[in-house]
């Protein structure tokens, strides 16, 4: 624990995804008494995931709530609390048990600002662990942000590295409207990159180009980009450059960024966890297509889940993309060119 | 409930309406010692049998941990210290009734008539370990409390088809938080459904203690309120859970509906073996705990009733083992299901559309072969 | 890890009473190192230490019943911590630890180069072997149209294919366009009477050396010939030292390598690095620094044909001479009318930079020098 307070003392900080999260979270508790957390096993526990270790000792059970056991409860109260001037942070344990906290999201969260014209706004953010990939029993390792960023009034981010979850987190606290801000459990304790704790927010609603390439974009997001880069290498191999884009903003997506790239390399390669069908590569697809189709040089694909539930754990790797698909996909392309 | 006939008015304009009031059942106390007596069904053949079925479900329990341990298992939640709530669900439990387990009911799942072998495939990740079991069960269920709602559901079918069983459901201290449990209680009440709910009282939902996840003095009289009888137990009296479920089958086939049953017990064990208790409670409070087992209570009990000897612990506990070890060696020798098997069962026929995606698995399984 | 708990100790047993310890507080053990004697109800166990590290907390006294997994000892340092509560995190996926990324895109948003055309459109132009990078498009929003492909196939089939410019040429384009687009050029012609140069006695003479001398001289005269002229910033840099550019005629296109310091060379030594520099432009192998940096450049076609020409200031030079071929001519000399050999002479200045004044003095000083039978090495 002791280790835990120093680091936030800290101005640049060596940190995996989890720990940033952490970070920003310290932060910006820190410097906004209006931001409270709630959530199951947040407070004494830290966490399951301990994203929010040390939280409670520093700031008390008034502003890092253990609730009981119940979602639908944990995003109402986030609604009500975000109406009333406070900045509620809503841990949900997993997205698997984010389904009853859908209602208030949806029915509530998205649509408080356009009911009241303006005169009430929901600043919440939503966090919850997501994906596959750590062998957990059934139900942990939903991936179903798809469902989330087609509800309009919502925003959807997801950090693919430590830097990124700390400064997009801190964007999505300090949003004036709700953000659901999925964590990739996956990558939680991936390699540490230095940040520097000086609460810097990155911009959201905006790409991150992660390579410069010219032959073909590869466009993911979450714990796929680590998939994506490896395949940018095996690419490098075989001459073919590629550039590589984080979505990180779900919802609403920046097309800009994604379209001039497309238009630049004329060949594109969405990449996702989530299952095919109706995916948010669907829709990026469905807009390339639209407005870069006499660039394209080549169909868009798709490497993705399947349609089937997310196996149980022995056959998970059946199911999630490799960068061995995201290459085979580069290969279509050049060969229907 | 008693309604006094003649109410009093006070000056602010109240009277009394009425009063509620909760039971409690409990026969043996922590030591084993009787504390009334013996109870009609608990005939010496079914004091020995209730035991041995705790004991070879502790055996069962500690190997999925060694498992889990070693690598050979995925994430698995133990039931240590929490038998006698599995174990006299288990033998009440009639061939007919519906079962809507959560995820601790090991003990029951085991006197239901699932392999062991079975039980570790699940926890191992694979979905076949939930194929088997009566028909009407449901599968273990991982969100929280929608069991109970199943359950309701499952009870209202039972009552339309004019069948006598019970829907019989199982729920953690912490699921009585959720809106499932309520409105599956209300409905229960509303309907006079048949339907028993059994709360596991293990005071922890995974590190958020008892007292904050609800501000009742009991979870039984979360009854009250949806109109239906809530009885509180020593949840480490396998006798005790016993006999409310007996009661509650009876008051369902007499037509006066649910049962809420709430067993007081401790979680012995961490949350599953992927959690550490030692983070969120003190050592002190365990080993406090470990005084009220139920397995040594009723240890005593036995053998003050001259029913059961060190000799006849060392045979069972050898039996358990060998029966333990030989599910080992299935569950390690079941090769994985194949990677199609993950488009079975979607729907009950196959939609063409999805050709196309068996075709895409294919290609990523001829780029593993070659990697 | 820094809590040792009991561990199971099979045969369904949940306790056990501690006997004996045999290490203490401060004790270093090792992996295996017997820390603890318990009774169980069947027999007493010895208790190894799962790894190495110091004790800081024994737990349990003598004579003390411990169950499974309450903690036996604690070891000095951090806690392990699984860090879940399902799954294992340790098969984290490996990441880049550098990351260096760009908000937003990383190309700019108007790619003039970007070719707009439907995949049909650009099915038809693979099919009909048309390099789409050399059409024109008709479309209204840029595009090539199929009626583009068709047309640009047809009159590759009637007139030859189109091939794309490379290399020399490709440059020349560039540069001739570019030049065009700034310079406001004004040319002065002239013949020089170099009848001098054939009197009996005086040798041959080396006239493209004759011409640089001439340049060479006028340039002392007329500075403001050689300079570097910005037109955006509007600045002028005078320059001490002359190099000549010479425009070379090959195969592949016009090389213009440069004679560095004419200023300061005897002929002979310029006619020898000349030779070089056209050996090396014939060989292919002149390096492209060779061609840069000219301050004045001279154009002589007339080794080929021609008289009088405009040649193009090449940016940021504001001079270039043009000498045609010597021809004989009928002029009037001494008031007779002889035939001598002239050699005709352009010099093309741009007007931003330099004065007809400046350019008209320049001119003199080259005719007074191409006139005289011989100059000095």
């Amino acid at each position: 624990m002791s280790a835990v307070n120093d680091m936030n003392q800290a101005q640049a900080v060596e940190s995996v995804l989890l720990e940033a999260v952490n970070l920003a979270l310290h932060y910006e508790m820190e410097h906004d008494e209006s931001v409270v957390l709630l959530g199951e096993d947040v407070g004494t526990n830290g966490g399951v995931f301990r994203a929010t270790s040390g939280l409670k000792e520093k700031f008390g059970f008034k502003r890092v709530m253990d609730t009981p056991l119940a979602e639908a409860l944990i995003s109402g109260m986030a609604v009500g609390m975000a109406t009333q001037g406070l900045k509620p942070i809503a841990e949900i344990q997993f997205m698997g048990f984010i389904f009853p906290a859908f209602e208030h999201l949806f029915c509530h969260a998205a649509r408080m600002r356009n009911r009241t014209r303006g005169r009430m706004s929901c600043p919440m953010v939503l966090r919850a662990p997501y994906g596959g990939g750590i062998h957990a029993p059934e139900h942990h390792s939903e991936s179903t942000e798809a469902l989330i960023a087609h509800t309009p009034g919502i925003r959807v981010v997801i950090p693919s590295s430590p830097a990124r979850a700390y400064g997009l987190l801190l964007a999505a606290i300090r949003d004036p409207d709700p953000v659901v801000f999925l964590e990739p459990k996956r990558i939680y304790r991936g390699s540490k990159q230095t940040i520097n704790n000086n609460g810097q927010a990155l911009p959201l609603d905006t790409c991150f180009t992660l390579r410069q390439g010219t032959d073909v974009t590869l466009i993911s997001w979450g714990a796929c980009i680590a998939d994506t880069l490896e395949a940018a290498d095996k690419l490098a191999e075989k001459g073919v450059s590629a550039e590589v884009i984080d979505v990180a903003t779900i919802k609403p997506l920046d097309m800009r960024t994604m379209l001039t790239s497309v238009v630049n390399t004329g060949r594109c390669v969405i990449v996702h966890e989530a299952a095919r069908s109706f995916g948010v590569g669907a829709e990026i697809a469905a807009q390339i297509s639209e407005k870069c189709f006499l660039n394209l040089l080549a169909p868009v694909q798709r490497v993705t889940g399947f349609d089937t539930h997310m196996p149980y754990f022995k056959n998970e790797h059946y199911y999630l993309p490799n960068s061995e698909d995201i290459v085979a996909a580069v290969d279509k392309c050049f060969r229907e060119a | 409930m008693k309604a006094l006939k003649h109410p009093q008015i006070s000056e602010q304009g109240h009277s009394h309406l009425m009063d509620f009031s909760l039971q409690k059942i409990q026969f043996l106390d922590a030591d084993g010692n009787w504390l009334t007596a013996r109870p009609d069904f608990a005939s010496d053949e079914w004091l020995v049998q209730s035991y041995k079925n705790m004991v070879r479900t502790r055996v069962f329990d500690s190997k999925a941990i060694a498992l889990q341990r070693t690598g050979q298992m995925g994430t698995y939640p133990s039931s240590l210290g929490q038998e006698a709530f599995g174990v006299a669900i288990g033998m009440s439990l009639q061939k007919d009734d519906v079962f809507a387990p959560y995820y601790r009911d090991h003990a029951a799942h085991l006197l239901r008539g699932h392999k062991m072998s079975d039980l570790l495939l699940y926890w191992g990740g694979d979905e076949r370990g939930s194929s088997k079991g009566p028909k009407q069960d449901f599968p273990v269920c991982v969100p929280i409390a929608t069991q109970i709602t199943h359950a309701a559901g499952a009870a209202a079918a039972l009552k339309i088809k004019n069948q006598d069983q019970l829907a019989v459901v199982t729920i953690g201290d912490g699921g009585t938080s959720k809106g499932d449990f309520f409105e599956a209680l209300n409905v229960a009440g509303a309907w006079q459904l048949p339907m028993v709910v059994l709360v596991n009282n293990n005071q922890y939902a995974i590190s958020v203690p008892r007292d904050i996840q609800c501000g009742a003095p009991t979870l039984a009289q979360k009854a009250i309120g949806a109109g239906i009888h809530g009885v509180q137990v020593d949840g480490n009296d396998v006798l005790a859970v016993y006999q409310a479920m007996l009661e509650a089958r009876q008051r369902a086939q007499q037509h006066k509906g649910a049962t809420l049953i709430e067993a007081m017990s401790y979680r012995l064990c961490d949350h599953t073996t992927a959690d550490d208790a030692s983070r969120y409670r003190a050592n002190e409070e365990v080993k406090e705990a470990w005084k009220n087992e139920p397995i040594k209570r009723l240890q005593s009990a036995l053998v003050n009733l001259n029913l059961w000897d060190s000799e006849q612990e060392q045979a069972w506990q050898t039996q358990c083992s060998d029966e333990v070890d030989k599910a080992v060696e299935e569950y390690l020798k079941t090769e994985k299901d194949t990677p199609e098997s993950m488009f079975d069962h979607l729907y009950e026929d196959w939609p063409e559309v999805m050709n196309e995606q068996l075709d895409l698995l294919a290609d990523k399984l001829s780029r593993q072969q070659t990697h | 890890m820094k809590y040792f708990k009991l561990p199971d100790l099979g045969e369904g047993l949940s306790e056990a009473e501690i006997v004996e310890w045999h290490v203490k507080v401060g004790d270093t053990v090792k992996e295996d190192q017997l820390m603890v004697s318990v009774e169980t109800a069947k027999a007493i166990v010895e208790v190894p230490s799962p790894q190495s590290g110091v004790i800081c907390t024994l737990f349990a006294e003598p004579g003390d019943v411990v169950h499974i997994g309450e903690p036996l000892v604690e070891y000095e340092g951090e806690q392990d911590d699984s860090g879940t509560v399902v799954g294992d995190l340790s098969l984290s996926a490996k990441q880049e630890s550098k990351d260096d990324f760009i908000v937003g895109s990383a190309h700019s948003q108007n790619n003039q180069s970007v070719i707009k055309a439907t995949p049909s459109v650009r099915a038809l132009a693979k099919r009909l072997e048309v390099d789409l990078s050399h059409i024109k498009p008709s479309g209204e929003d840029g595009r090539i149209t199929t009626n583009d492909v068709e047309k640009a196939a047809r009159l590759n089939f009637d007139k030859g294919q189109s091939e794309s410019l490379k290399g020399v040429r490709k440059v020349m384009a560039k540069n001739m366009a570019a030049s065009h687009a700034q310079v406001v050029p004004v040319t002065l012609h002239d013949d020089a009477d170099v009848h001098g140069w054939f009197t009996k006695g005086n040798p041959t003479q080396d006239i493209t050396m004759r011409l640089v001398h001439a340049i060479k001289q006028a340039c002392v005269a007329e500075p403001s010939m050689n300079v570097w002229f910005d037109g955006e910033h509007l600045t002028r840099r005078l320059l001490t030292q002359i190099d000549l550019g010479i425009a070379v005629d090959t195969e592949q296109g016009l090389f213009v390598p440069v004679l560095r310091d004419i200023g300061q060379r005897s002929l002979d030594n310029l006619r020898e690095g000349l030779n070089a520099l056209r050996g090396a432009v014939k060989s292919r192998k002149i390096p492209p620094q060779e061609m840069q940096g000219a301050t004045i450049t001279l154009s002589n076609f007339g080794t080929l044909a021609g008289k009088y020409a405009n040649p193009v200031v090449l940016p940021p030079q504001v001079t270039i001479v043009g000498a045609g071929g010597i021809r004989d001519e009928v002029v009037a000399f001494q008031g007779q009318a002889v035939v001598h050999p002239i050699l005709p002479l352009s010099v093309t200045f741009d007007h931003r930079a330099v004065t007809g004044g400046e350019a008209a003095r320049f001119l003199s000083v080259m005719l007074e020098d191409l006139t005289k039978a011989s100059v000095e090495n």
